[in-house]
């Protein structure tokens, strides 16, 4: 049995990254995101969250998200709303607290460290990537410009705008000039 | 215990077909939930009596890892459990997880259920005219799986009486396995070349037509298997198209639909994958009636 010695160490060793790298958190300490209250001197940010787009292709929709909870009848899932905004704060950051705090659903995938270098936003509110079509799919803008890069390597300026949409088009129905858009 | 198996191989070879296509491209859970009894049945009334605890040993991890991996890659659905690294771990998506694993485990068990039925002689009697080099070439890649593990248990017994890696450890009985791989590998080589070597000297690819002898008479008994066989199919299709056996786990569980169609549906493939059982257990007991008889 003195044989299975390294064997075991090296069990316990990839476990042990395994969990160290695990973040477990109940529902409620995930929704409990404590967001700063706006003082005149704090740093703002507006944030909004539509997907007007979907109303125009219902057809395409996926059947099980036909419904007015997971997609609203005016096509807005979070108004534009201030959040303070704190140093060094990425798109994914101002997004992660802003729907943390509003209880949205929302899946990412990867991390800045990914081979993308940047977070990719799945779904929000249960309306994923091809959720409503082949095309389909969550993009950002800042003051009115769709930046050629990942949320999570935008890093923010006092006073900015974002405004996460929804494309069934390939960016081309919101506007997205480098995809083929008309513009703003 | 071979009632299914002495049908005649068309017969079999459909039934199979209808089954597994159901279980892969039909995803609903109470279709998987039948598939997987149906099958389980099946495999324990026909397979050998020692082999039960170890397949158990197989399926039942296989199907909790399975049903485990879905939740930690997929996050949709509106009941959060937890979150793990910033992402929800969903009952919705736990529920899949166990309905994929229910599908995955259940198309295993017919397919190995099919293994056990469609002997090589079946194949080469169903494909030979169709496809004469595809069937003697998948008859031959199936028997090397049994070739291939009585060789492989033979290597290792060699090894273990020359005395290598004989300890009870852990870290020397995986070092045994991977000597014995590292020698099947060269010796499935060799085979393949003296195979081949062997059916060129028996004349086989030398272009005369070869005749074969099958003993395979569709009788009355397998027309009814498969007319009821395909019946029973059918309505199965048909449910599925009215579009009632359609089931969305996300985001939202959808409701196990009750309508006519869909309990058609339910009752069709229930029949469907517990024939071969009820055939099985049919032949039991005309046999145990017939022996008290004696």
């Amino acid at each position: 049995m003195k044989k299975d010695i390294p064997l075991f160490l090296g069990i316990i060793l990839i476990v042990a990254v395994l969990v160290n790298g695990t973040h477990i958190q109940s529902v409620d300490e995930y929704y409990l995101t404590h967001i700063d209250d706006i003082t005149p001197e704090s740093k703002t940010v507006t944030l909004s969250i539509r997907c007007d787009t979907v109303l125009e292709n219902y057809g395409d929709l996926d059947p099980a998200l036909k419904s007015d909870g997971f997609v609203p009848p005016d096509g807005v899932i979070l108004p534009p709303t201030e959040y303070v905004l704190r140093e060094g704060d990425t798109v994914f950051d101002v997004l992660d607290r802003a729907v943390r705090y509003n209880k949205i659903q929302m899946e990412y995938q990867g991390s800045s460290e990914s081979p993308f270098g940047s977070v990719y936003i799945q779904g929000i509110h249960w309306l994923y990537e091809f959720s409503c079509g082949p095309l389909s799919g969550w993009m950002y803008r800042v003051d009115g410009e769709f930046p050629h890069y990942g949320c999570s390597r935008y890093v923010l300026h006092d006073g900015q705008v974002i405004e996460w949409v929804y494309t069934c088009e390939l960016g081309q129905d919101v506007g997205a000039e480098w995809m083929g858009g008309q513009g703003k | 215990m071979r009632a299914f198996a002495k049908l005649h191989p068309a017969v079999n070879l459909v039934y199979f077909l209808c089954v597994l296509s159901v279980c892969m491209f039909v995803p609903h859970p109470v279709l998987e939930a039948e598939a997987l009894v149906g099958g389980a049945l099946f495999c324990a009334a026909t397979g050998k009596r020692g082999n039960i605890k170890g397949e158990l040993l197989f399926y039942i991890p296989m199907f909790f890892i399975a049903a485990a991996v879905n939740p930690l890659f997929s996050h949709n659905g509106v009941t959060p459990l937890f979150f793990l690294n910033g992402n929800p771990v969903t009952l919705e998506a736990l529920l899949y997880g166990v309905s994929m694993a229910a599908a995955l485990v259940g198309a295993l068990l017919w397919c190995k259920a099919y293994s056990g039925v469609m002997t090589s002689d079946k194949h080469l009697y169903l494909f030979g005219r169709l496809w004469p080099k595809l069937s003697l070439v998948l008859s031959s890649a199936l028997r090397f799986i049994p070739v291939f593990l009585r060789q492989s248990r033979r290597v290792g017994r060699a090894q273990k009486a020359m005395g290598l890696y004989s300890g009870k450890s852990l870290t020397d009985r995986i070092k045994n396995k991977g000597r014995v791989l590292s020698s099947m590998v060269l010796w499935s080589l060799e085979n393949a070349v003296e195979v081949s070597a062997a059916m060129r000297a028996r004349g086989y690819g030398c272009g005369r037509k070869r005749t074969s002898f099958s003993l395979f008479r569709m009788r009355a008994g397998d027309k009814v298997w498969l007319s009821l066989c395909l019946a029973l199919y059918a309505a199965v299709l048909a449910a599925a198209l009215t579009g009632d056996l359609n089931f969305s786990f996300y985001p939202k569980i959808g409701e196990i639909s009750l309508s006519a169609a869909a309990l058609l549906g339910y009752a069709a493939f229930g029949a469907l994958s517990l024939l071969p059982f009820a055939a099985e257990i049919k032949e039991a007991v005309q046999w145990r009636y017939c022996v008290s008889k004696i």
